[in-house]
């Protein structure tokens, strides 16, 4: 009987803390990302990457064109205003950037509170976590997403994507999704699960470092850092102080306006967990 | 004002404390008989547990039977002669999956015992040809579901102090069944999302979704 009026307890104050809070609270990790665009040239290996990673299936010329192609990080690009009064300004002199875009796995997600089925949650390690055989394929989710960083399986590509032997190479740790299934970044969970098992086993807390996404593993210049925000001690946490972002804020307070740090559509206040640092221009 | 109030009849206490002492008992009473049906074993003598520190699933599952190129006995190996699930199945300790061992492990006692039975004359033609058996599955779950033997090892048997390596079988015959009754393998748990959410509650597994669908 104690049990049950523990739990009836227990809920009830998980209940108002959630209430008066909001949201999830019971964080054992706070998964966060750096991607430094000073660094970033562009190359498309981090997408390349995720492909080979997450069982990505490959649409074709004529899906891609119809924007239905399924890269869970791709590369947006930008171009400068060409200077008014020049002669010819194309593409080379207006000085493309380049942007890696993934599921920024906010904490206040708009996908989340949308899906009629609950497939789309915030787990305790602070990521949004996608559950594909819970998902019913209403796409609320996508035409909720700021960001456009999720992707629906419109036609059975998986059968198609791999040609007989080449299944063989499919990764065997995380789900190869079917048609009328949302898919997005997880920022390798797999890789996550992998790293929190061997920790377990090893009786330690998960290491700085142990677990790297497979854009960052790939990446060459290295623009990239995966961590966990709650350990003081993490190359991520480090980089969010030292750039003065903040979670949980839609305006930082920065003391030295230089700092070049910033996430995307901040003042949304979706609460990303992406930190992107500012290229730097030579003017 | 005073007077209106003075008319009012007084609060009935006694009557409230009576009320209160009957809602209050109905629900200990209640959730006492409620906890019992949910653990029957604890009102009467509870039986040794097979895995101590953790409830048995006691979920059946009638499996069919599954038709395999030898028709290799659990109940011979496994039971009669008594060896541990994890000589063969031993990639279940230290990965996702229990495996199937390879036909050298069978042929370690098959090349001086056994050798003249029929079965084990297809084996040894087989090993001879370079051949694995076929062997079909009979536990499966679907793609989407990434269960792990090697941490349920860990918890059940490893980790538990009043576990030993040799007491594997209870182990494994909490997601299996008693192997070491049957012959050819047979389904013999549900191994529906139902039977493990009921274990993970009551052993108080994870229920983030995550750990098991990615």
């Amino acid at each position: 009987m104690s049990s049950l009026l523990g739990n009836i307890f227990k809920g009830w104050s998980d209940y108002t803390k959630g209430n008066e809070e909001g949201g999830h609270h019971d964080y054992e990790h706070m998964y966060a990302m750096v991607i430094d665009l000073d660094m970033c040239t562009g190359c498309n290996a981090c997408s390349t990457a995720c492909y080979a990673e997450n069982n990505l299936a490959t649409v074709g010329e004529e899906y891609f064109g119809a924007r239905q192609a399924m890269h869970w990080m791709r590369i947006e690009r930008y171009f400068d205003e060409p200077n008014v009064g020049e002669a010819e300004a194309d593409t080379q002199s207006r000085g493309a950037s380049f942007l890696p875009m993934m599921c920024q796995h906010c904490n206040a997600a708009p996908c989340e509170p949308v899906c009629p089925v609950a497939a789309t949650y915030h787990t305790p390690d602070g990521l949004n976590a996608q559950i594909y055989n819970r998902c019913i394929g209403s796409r609320y989710c996508a035409n909720n997403c700021p960001f456009r960083v999720r992707y629906f399986n419109f036609y059975d590509h998986q059968e198609t994507a791999w040609p007989a032997p080449m299944e063989q190479q499919l990764n065997p740790d995380i789900s190869v999704r079917s048609k009328g299934v949302m898919e997005k970044c997880t920022f390798c969970i797999q890789r996550t699960r992998a790293a929190r098992n061997t920790a377990k086993n090893e009786g330690r807390a998960i290491r700085d470092g142990e677990i790297q996404t497979a854009c960052q593993q790939t990446c060459p210049t290295s623009a990239i850092l995966f961590g966990d925000l709650l350990d003081e001690t993490s190359a991520v946490h480090q980089a969010w102080k030292r750039h003065q972002v903040q979670l949980g804020k839609y305006a930082q307070n920065k003391t030295n306006p230089e700092l070049r740090g910033y996430r995307i559509f901040e003042e949304l206040n979706v609460d990303t967990k992406v930190l992107y640092l500012e290229r730097v221009r030579e003017v | 004002m005073s007077t209106e109030r003075s008319k009012r009849k007084p609060f009935p206490w006694v009557q409230a404390a009576v009320a209160a002492v009957v809602v209050g008992a109905s629900i200990v009473l209640g959730a006492q008989i409620f906890e019992r049906q949910l653990h029957p074993e604890s009102a009467g003598v509870a039986p040794a547990p097979r895995v101590p520190g953790a409830e048995f699933p006691t979920d059946t599952f009638a499996g069919k039977d599954v038709e395999q190129p030898i028709n290799y006995s659990h109940k011979l190996h496994a039971g009669d002669l008594g060896i541990n699930c994890l000589y063969c199945h031993t990639y279940a300790r230290r990965s996702k999956v229990a495996g199937i061992p390879p036909t050298a492990k069978c042929m370690g006692c098959h090349t001086v015992v056994g050798t003249d039975k029929p079965e084990i004359e297809k084996l040894t033609q087989m090993w001879q040809s370079n051949q694995s058996p076929a062997w079909n599955k009979v536990n499966d779950v679907p793609d989407f579901v990434h269960f792990s033997h090697e941490r349920h090892l860990q918890k059940f048997l490893f980790d538990n102090p009043e576990m030993d390596i040799k007491n594997a079988p209870d182990v494994c015959a909490m997601c299996h069944g008693d192997m070491n009754q049957v012959g050819v393998a047979k389904k013999m748990k549900p191994l529906t999302m139902g039977f493990c959410v009921r274990c993970h509650e009551s052993n108080q597994g994870p229920s983030d979704c995550t750990r098991c669908h990615k």
